[in-house]
């Protein structure tokens, strides 16, 4: 399976890539770490005219952990955020979701930037990016605007990307005090892409839940952001007792507001049940982490 | 037109410099510009790991990977991890005396992973050693051995490198 | 002389390590595609899209002028020149199913090749397919042997009626009798999901012209050359002398490498026509679709039992999806009549009936893969005595150790008319729940374990035949009987022993045992053994490796051969010593008198065969070089008995097996560490046939299992620690020994099924279709709603 021809071009700086962007327009492709990118193009299945490499682009390096933020380049591998104390003590749910990231010589390579923008339906990132209330940083050669989560990604494999634009950082907000995150996820082997899995955050105060974000993974259409679970809980009490019921009540509204889609792995029937499923166990965990009883 | 590039890369320490097409993955070009062909080719969209080397030191799927990348990379592969005299790495030395290989398709990519590992977690938990080489099929041996090997060479404590230079040096 | 326990064992029985295995574990292994010959072409195939279509057109015109490609093939060129794979022939096929190399008229599965492209290398051959007009007419779709097999289905093979590829009935024994007189009948169906080898190495072949003194040299990732050869001969009309082929060395084989297929058949004759080495590699897309599938298949299985768990009788009906064409070489018939036809397995079974059919569907074509049909009739029949033990309220373990073969009733002649004996069926199965703590394992299933998790125990046994001589065949009614083989051992003039056999090995250490048995025959030290074993130019004549025949046969030639050479020896040594051939032998490579007053090298008598035959008369000198032959006439069984123990998520379904215990009869051991790591292997597959792996097509017959994405092997966390005992007794083949390459991939499929569906059977629920994928598992649940198996 060998890759149909394509223009390569390697530049070392960003406003380069961008201008070879702008010129390839729908016909070009960034390639970052390649770990999504290049099985489309052995398979055939994508064949761009143009290839921009930024490997070569220092600038885009960066992992930054602020005060407010953390700033995420676009050259940063899934393995430098598993390698970084500062992610796993100030963004602990970033940090949990890219150990699920597929395997070790993927994670060496592949770049966070990269899966978001790829945004396949099972992918970790762009559901913790929405989570988290992040927001998507894109550049062109006319200039930079920045999105939020939300707002970046459009359905299935898709994104606001226009042609001749590219993410160049990803930005997390710090969570706040009190917080308790968790990323759980189901695949049929370690690794492999997630028929169903959720991302979640708990702010607890006085036993009760100031505040829950909860996107599930896997539903077809890219981070599905729960809301009416959401709602649920928000202002809700969630003592011990009360958490079984608080969280059954927030994964029934999932399942009842995802529409997945199905594939050899799984029928919706069941990505629905799993959708509910996951989205109980990351409730349940994130509520133990942010003081709430330990979990069975 | 884009379509050749000249790369520099170093390959078990030895440094080449050649043509290639922008088209090219790093494992065509091992095995056959470079006739390093001990690095295999099992599936081409990086889930089997038989591809994996090293680049820069850390394992990477070379069939991920275009030539035209590896431009002034270092590469290790199988055939790296044999000394000049021909003494064998202490890995492989531990493959072979536990039967950790059967076809030996997907032994290059074993290597490198395992010795990945002890370079990260010198002391890994048989779970641990399962985890890090989940990455890599083996349809042959149901694993035991492998994991055997790995463990085994955790405990003698001396497979943790891919430099032979470095190596000796630390002797 | 003919001992069936192995004598002078000293090398034999140890796990030597392998010397095969250094080249390999140093990254000098030579596979398929490491072979580069100067000027050698590359091809790519056109394969087709649609399930079941007409051709109506093949526009080559840009392929063929697009820069570095040197030609395009297609079917219609090749009418007249080559003949075309007609099924082969067996006593009751159905009618013929004609396969072109390269499709003409019609395509009957998505994969099935149209055109074959030559170009400079293989990116531009893959360039040149992409502009390749095909226009085809579609036709309706087979996809369900059950449906194919109605009046009035499209026909895939104008003359195969009911689109059978095979079908036979069989019964033995009064069957309605004992169904209709027995305390009770327990029926079930069960699917078979579809599979396939997944070798990590592709196909693949170097077509070499003129190499040599060979028109044509043939180097091919497969097991058995010299069938190969033969194929070759008559299907390009050559002489077989003028053809060699060259075994490299092969990343897995397991069966899938054993049919005989048209892409290599084509690159030789471009060899032959371009003059010019022609080299073709499968990619995984094309491995996905173009290498021979298996299993698949529907059974209905009944049977028939007393109160006290005694089977009285079986009966089954069996539905196998054999893809669009009966594979070349063992035909459609292997799986059907294998899995109906072993249905008895290693039970007490007097009284058999089935009905087994091989239905052509618009898939991939199935050939023989690890164990072929044995997984599928073992899974069933061993759920249903689950089933059995369930109504009796008895222990399932007990309802097999009534119902096994005791070693006190061999030779036993089962209703499908074979005969057990020299086989640990009961043994094992007590061994297997010593290991396990059995009783234990129930009373902690009892007390519900506290994770949440519902945990189910499965116990399995298997009779395994393996090593089959002449009056076996693979398959009733197969025409092809490779019940021999042959072994050449040679003693070079510098004291090296040869070992000479075509018996390739994809990592089973075959020369390394026979080199084993070599050693300990003839009193040589293993280091001066070596050994050849992929190559027609060099090897004896022989069938090759597959059907675990290369322990028994192999070694038995082995045996043999090594017994003629030694007597060669001895008796040039005694006339060499001046001393009686009673009062010699031969240690660690020297010939000595038994008292060891005098002595002489291997070295120094090769040397003077040879170089000094003057001096030695001429009936004492025979030469140091001898080919037998090894029929056993009748297979060897081998047994086992797996303990499989399980937790399953009722929330997501999940299977995880905690504990697995594997208790075998494999006769007598060559070299324990290599036996092992086939047993492993072995249930490592029946992991993946159990609980992973699934070929799956739509309604329309395209494949949507199409990357290593979609078909999901078991990885390192999904294969447990194994742990393996023996319950060893040796066969009655020359040297006690058994086949070990197939017999575990029963095992594990059959005790993992069990154990899923004692699990759900905790909470009322059962599983009838597998894998037991999570989801399945829920639907066996009714947690999710169950789609009907139709």
């Amino acid at each position: 399976m060998k890759p149909a021809w394509f223009d390569y071009h390697a530049p070392r700086r960003l406003d380069e890539a961008l201008h070879l962007l702008a010129e390839a327009g729908a016909d070009g492709r960034v390639l970052a770490g390649g770990q999504s990118l290049m099985p489309m193009l052995n398979l055939r299945i994508l064949s761009p005219a143009v290839l921009v490499d930024i490997n070569r682009i220092d600038s885009l390096t960066s992992l930054d952990a602020g005060d407010n933020a953390l700033r995420v380049g676009a050259l940063v591998r899934h393995a430098d955020l598993l390698r970084s104390a500062d992610v796993r003590e100030g963004w602990p749910l970033l940090w949990e979701a890219t150990t699920q990231v597929a395997h070790i010589a993927i994670r060496n390579r592949g770049t966070v930037c990269g899966s978001v923008s790829h945004n396949d339906p099972a992918a970790e990132h762009p559901s913790v990016l929405v989570t988290m209330g992040g927001s998507v940083v894109i550049a062109s050669r006319g200039g930079c605007r920045e999105l939020p989560a939300d707002e970046f990604f459009t359905g299935m494999l898709s994104n606001a990307l226009e042609p001749g634009e590219m993410v160049v950082e990803l930005r997390y907000p710090r969570q706040p005090a009190s917080t308790g995150t968790a990323f759980v996820e189901f695949a049929r082997r370690l690794g492999d892409f997630a028929i169903a899995g959720a991302a979640a955050m708990l702010t607890m105060r006085a036993g009760v839940c100031e505040r829950a974000r909860l996107t599930i993974v896997g539903m077809g259409e890219g981070p599905f952001r729960a809301r009416e679970a959401e709602s649920t809980l928000a202002g809700r009490k969630v003592g011990q007792a009360e958490s079984q019921d608080a969280f059954a009540d927030a994964a029934a509204k999932v399942v009842a507001a995802v529409a997945p889609h199905e594939d050899v792995h799984a029928s919706s029937s069941y990505r629905r049940h799993l959708a509910g499923v996951m989205a109980a166990r990351a409730l349940e965990t994130a509520f133990a982490r942010a003081g709430g009883r330990p979990v069975g | 037109m884009a379509r050749e590039q000249s790369i520099k890369v170093t390959v078990n320490g030895r440094t080449y410099e050649k043509t290639v097409p922008v088209r090219l993955s790093l494992a065509d070009f091992l095995r056959d510009h470079l006739h390093l062909t001990g690095t295999h080719i099992g599936c081409e969209h990086g889930v089997c790991g038989a591809c994996t080397i090293m680049l820069n030191g850390r394992t990477a799927r070379s069939c991920l990977t275009l030539a035209v990348q590896a431009d002034d990379a270092k590469v290790i592969t199988i055939e790296g991890l044999r000394a000049e005299d021909g003494t064998r790495h202490p890995m492989q030395q531990m493959f072979l005396e536990n039967f950790a290989l059967q076809c030996g398709y997907c032994t290059p990519g074993m290597l490198v992973t395992a010795i990945e590992l002890l370079q990260d977690n010198p002391n890994p938990s048989e779970l641990e050693v399962r985890e890090a080489l989940s990455g890599n099929i083996c349809r042959c041996s149901g694993y035991q051995a492998i994991i055997d090997a790995v463990l085994e060479a955790a405990q003698q404590g001396n497979a943790a490198w891919t430099d032979w230079s470095t190596r000796s040096q630390e002797r | 002389m003919s001992d069936a326990r192995f004598s002078n064992r000293k090398i034999v029985g140890t796990s030597v390590i392998p010397d095969e295995a250094i080249p390999l574990v140093e990254g000098d292994g030579r596979f398929l595609n490491d072979i580069k010959l100067p000027g050698m072409y590359h091809v790519a195939f056109l394969r087709s899209q649609h399930a079941h279509a007409k051709l109506k057109s093949i526009d080559t015109e840009n392929a063929r002028k697009l820069t570095g490609v040197i030609k395009v093939l297609t079917g219609r060129e090749l009418l007249g020149k080559v003949d075309p794979f007609r099924s082969m022939p067996n006593r009751f096929s159905g009618g013929e199913s004609v396969q072109h190399w390269l499709a003409v008229e019609k395509v009957r599965f998505v994969g099935e090749a149209i055109c074959a492209v030559v170009a400079e290398d293989r990116a531009t051959a893959e360039d040149a397919c992409d502009l390749i007009n095909v226009g085809y007419d579609p036709l309706p779709v087979v996809t369900d042997p059950r449906l194919g097999e109605k009046d009035g289905a499209p026909l895939i093979h104008d003359t195969c009626t009911n689109n059978y590829l095979i079908k036979r009935e069989y019964q033995r024994g009064d069957v309605d009798e004992k169904f209709k007189s027995a305390d009770l009948v327990v029926k079930r169906r069960f699917k078979i999901g579809r599979k396939q080898a997944l070798c990590l190495e592709g196909r693949g072949c170097v077509a070499g012209y003129r190499e040599n003194t060979f028109t044509l040299t043939l180097w091919m990732s497969h097991q058995l050359p010299y069938v190969v050869r033969h194929y070759l001969a008559r299907h390009l009309r050559m002489a077989e002398t003028d053809i060699r082929v060259i075994i490299p060395h092969t990343g897995g084989g397991f069966g899938q490498k054993a049919s005989i297929y048209p892409e290599e058949f084509v690159c030789a004759h471009l060899a032959l026509t371009l003059r010019r080495p022609v080299k073709w590699v499968e990619d995984r897309v094309e491995n996905m679709v173009a290498s021979t599938h298996a299993r698949d298949q529907y059974i209905e299985l009944s049977l028939a039992a007393n109160s006290d768990g005694r089977i009285l009788a079986l009966s089954s009906d069996v539905w196998v999806d054999v893809g669009a064409y009966s594979t070349y070489l063992w035909s459609a018939g292997m799986e059907p009549l294998q899995t109906a036809g072993l249905m008895p397995g290693p039970y007490r079974i007097d009284a058999l009936r089935y009905c087994t059919r091989g239905v052509a569907t618009n898939k991939t074509p199935t050939g023989p893969y690890r164990a072929v049909g044995r997984p599928s009739a073992a899974c069933s029949l061993e759920l249903l005595i689950d089933a059995l033990a369930r109504k009796l309220e008895l222990d399932p373990a007990e309802v097999r150790m009534r119902n096994l073969i005791p070693n006190d009733a061999m030779p036993y002649r089962n209703a499908n008319n074979l005969v057990h004996e020299n086989v640990n069926y009961v043994p094992c199965l007590e061994l297997a729940m010593a290991k396990a703590s059995y009783q234990a394992q129930r009373a902690e299933q009892r007390a519900a374990p506290l994770n949440g998790k519902l945990r189910g125990v499965g116990v399995a046994c298997f009779a395994e035949l393996t090593g089959l001589g002449t009056s076996t065949a693979v398959g009733p009614g197969t025409l092809l009987q490779p019940g021999r083989d042959a072994v050449t051992v040679r003693l070079e003039t510098t004291g090296v022993l040869t070992v000479a056999a075509a018996l390739p090995s994809q990592g089973q250490r075959i020369m390394t045992a026979m080199r084993q048995i070599a050693a300990d025959e003839l009193g040589m030290k293993l280091e001066d053994i070596t050994s050849i074993s992929n190559d027609t130019a060099t090897a004896p004549y022989g069938f090759g490796t597959f059907a675990s025949r290369t322990a028994v046969l192999g070694s038995g030639a082995t045996i043999k051969a090594s017994r003629e050479l030694r007597q060669r020896i001895l008796t040039m040594a005694a006339f060499v010593l001046q001393e009686a051939v009673e009062q010699l032998t031969i240690v660690d490579s020297v010939v000595r008198t038994l008292d060891r007053s005098k002595t002489i090298t291997l070295a120094a008598m090769a040397e003077k065969s040879f170089f000094s035959a003057k001096d030695i008369p001429q009936e004492l000198n025979q030469g140091f070089e001898v080919t037998a032959f090894y029929d056993p006439k009748f297979g060897s069984f081998a047994a086992g008995a797996h303990v499989a123990t399980v937790d399953v998520d009722p929330k997501t379904g999940l299977v995880e097996i905690v504990r697995y215990i594997a208790a075998e009869d494999v006769g007598t051991v060559i070299n324990p560490a290599v036996v092992e790591g086939q047993i492993i292997g072995g249930i490592a597959q029946g992991v993946g046939e159990a609980l992973l792996e699934e070929l799956v097509y739509d309604e329309n017959g395209q494949p949507r299992t199409v990357t290593l994405a979609d078909y999901l092997v078991p990885s390192a966390l999904e294969v447990p620690r194994i742990e393996l005992h023996h319950a060893n007794t040796p066969s009655a083949a020359l040297g006690g020994f058994k086949g070990c390459g197939e017999g575990s991939i029963i095992g594990a499929l059959s005790a993992i099924a069990c154990a899923v569906s004692d699990a759900l059977n905790l909470k009322g629920g059962d599983i009838y279709d597998f894998p037991a994928s999570p989801e399945r598992v829920l639907r066996g649940l009714g947690v999710i709603p169950s789609e009907p198996m139709d």
